[in-house]
């Protein structure tokens, strides 16, 4: 990677969001960035800037002041004189620090519930962390060309309809926070299907700590922030942990925990405890103690803590009833009353509505094997394969299918 | 900016007598905010229901009238707000202050700029 890759990737969302609160223009925030990187290719030969994120920045301002300048021209406005041009000396010189950081409230341009949901994941993803469109559109499993079309239409929604580029108040922020949080959810969703890493999705796992630590620090009274910054760190903790040498994925509870990441597991309990002391819990604050009550576990020796996960799940369902919810009880339930309650709990649930959703029907087939009914595991599992899933839940689920009945 | 708060409801709520005191109260509320809003008001309107409308439609080079609205619908448009506000979330927080009878939607919609 060059110089100006690893900087464009670094500082892009940075440098966009302070782009997009000065000119209130996505647009011109983003071509302004691009401009400047397409100049960089050639200034930063052979001296690469001392700090290359202000370069980008004193750049990308001055392409989009000159764009500005141009439309005013043709719309016949009288202009003020320009502003010197910035030389180059200034340039390398330039200091990163004096860029303001809006990335919060880009966050929240983009989250704004005005916006179609998963626009707003793309747009965050995008804008904030700085991915391509390609990688996006790979992560969501749809065309690059109906992302980009998505993408457009959500900017041109923000411009048209007036979204404020402007803090939200607090007293919007109840309703306004649970939009970015739960953007942020569903953009972590998907870095977090894929258990090796390697696949698909897991480029921007690094991005959602990132933003949830910034949303974390700049908004530290409200319990449900810091409660996804801890589960998004316990999460991606275990990462190291959820795939075996052969690449095949390894469930939560035959995971070794000498491999997850504890410098990480620490600053999830820093989140939590700081969340906890908020006052009473919510959902997000439950999900999150789901995690750290697995992150507690220091080797496979240590039992499974399956009877807490399931009181803690029992008390989610009393805030939250949702079949994903459920699903992970009936988990922690087959542990605790066998897998005849458990299964008889899922089919309860809508499967209309689970039919797409990998985990109802792996966690389906697992109870059946259990319960001696091979032939509707294993048919299960063929059902789950034809989903199409990553390498590593491909090659566990094949294990398991070929085990059923063995 | 100039937003358009279109309003939505069951306009079957409202029976088919003009004057009920379902009717004042709703236009007693509507008062009340068209006084709140003072300046910010551009205009605004109640429409008759939809057994009064009148559907003009152009297809394939042909214009023909027929009766009722354009589409039968759930809810119904029943009126609108016409207001100033600087953005849409300005906008929104007054739309959230409409009255409706019991239950519907307001659909905000800015308005071209010329």
């Amino acid at each position: 990677m060059t110089a100006l890759d690893r900087a464009a990737r670094d500082h892009k969302g940075r440098v966009i969001a302070a782009l997009a609160a000065r000119f209130r223009d996505l647009d011109l925030a983003e071509e302004g960035f691009a401009e400047a990187c397409a100049r960089a290719v050639t200034a930063w030969v052979p001296t690469p800037p001392r700090d290359p994120a202000a370069w980008l920045y004193r750049v990308a301002d001055r392409v989009a002041l000159d764009a500005l300048r141009r439309q005013a021209i043709r719309a016949g406005a009288a202009l003020p004189p320009p502003d010197p041009e910035p030389n180059a000396e200034d340039l390398l010189m330039a200091d990163s620090t004096l860029i303001p950081d809006e990335r919060l409230r880009l966050i929240f341009i983009c989250c704004h519930p005005a916006i179609h949901p998963e626009a707003r994941a793309a747009l965050t993803l995008k804008l904030v962390c700085g991915l391509s469109t390609s990688e996006i559109a790979r992560a969501f499993l749809i065309p690059e060309a109906t992302l980009a079309q998505r993408l457009v239409r959500a900017k041109r929604k923000i411009a048209d309809a007036g979204v404020p580029f402007e803090m939200p108040g607090p007293d919007a922020w109840p309703e306004r926070l649970s939009a970015v949080l739960s953007t942020i959810e569903i953009a972590y969703a998907k870095a977090h299907e894929d258990a090796g890493g390697a696949g698909r999705h897991a480029g921007y796992a690094r991005e959602i700590l990132d933003i949830t630590a910034i949303l974390a620090s700049l908004i530290p009274q409200e319990r449900e922030v810091l409660a996804l910054a801890a589960t998004v760190r316990f999460a991606e903790a275990r990462r190291p942990a959820r795939i075996d040498s052969a690449g095949m994925m390894v469930p939560l509870d035959r995971q070794d925990p000498a491999l997850w990441d504890q410098a990480l597991i620490a600053d999830g309990r820093l989140h939590l405890a700081r969340a906890l002391a908020l006052g009473t819990a919510e959902a997000r604050t439950l999900q999150a103690l789901i995690h750290a009550e697995w992150c507690l576990r220091r080797s496979l020796d240590e039992p499974a803590p399956w009877r807490s996960i399931l009181v803690l799940y029992d008390a989610l369902l009393e805030l939250r009833d949702d079949p994903v919810i459920r699903l992970n009880r009936a988990v922690a339930l087959a542990e605790i009353a066998g897998p005849a309650p458990a299964l008889a709990e899922i089919d309860a649930l809508d499967a209309a509505m689970l039919a797409d959703f990998l985990p109802w029907h792996v966690v389906r087939a697992d109870l059946l094997a259990r319960l001696g009914q091979y032939d509707a595991a294993r048919s299960t599992y063929d059902a789950v394969l034809q989903l199409g899933p990553e390498k590593a839940e491909r090659l566990w689920l094949e294990a398991q299918r070929a085990a059923a009945g063995q | 900016m100039q937003y358009m708060l279109l309003i939505y409801e069951d306009e079957a709520g409202y029976g088919d007598k003009q004057d009920t005191p379902e009717i004042r109260d709703i236009t007693a509320r509507h008062m009340a905010l068209v006084g709140e809003l003072g300046s910010t008001l551009v205009s605004g309107a109640g429409l008759m229901p939809t057994a009064t409308a009148t559907t003009v439609r152009t297809k394939g080079g042909k214009q023909a009238v027929h009766d009722g609205p354009f589409a039968e619908t759930k809810e119904q448009l029943g009126g609108y707000y016409l207001i100033e506000a600087p953005d849409l979330d300005a906008a929104i927080a007054i739309a959230k202050r409409v009255p409706l009878r019991v239950e519907g939607a307001i659909e905000v919609r800015p308005l071209i700029v010329h």
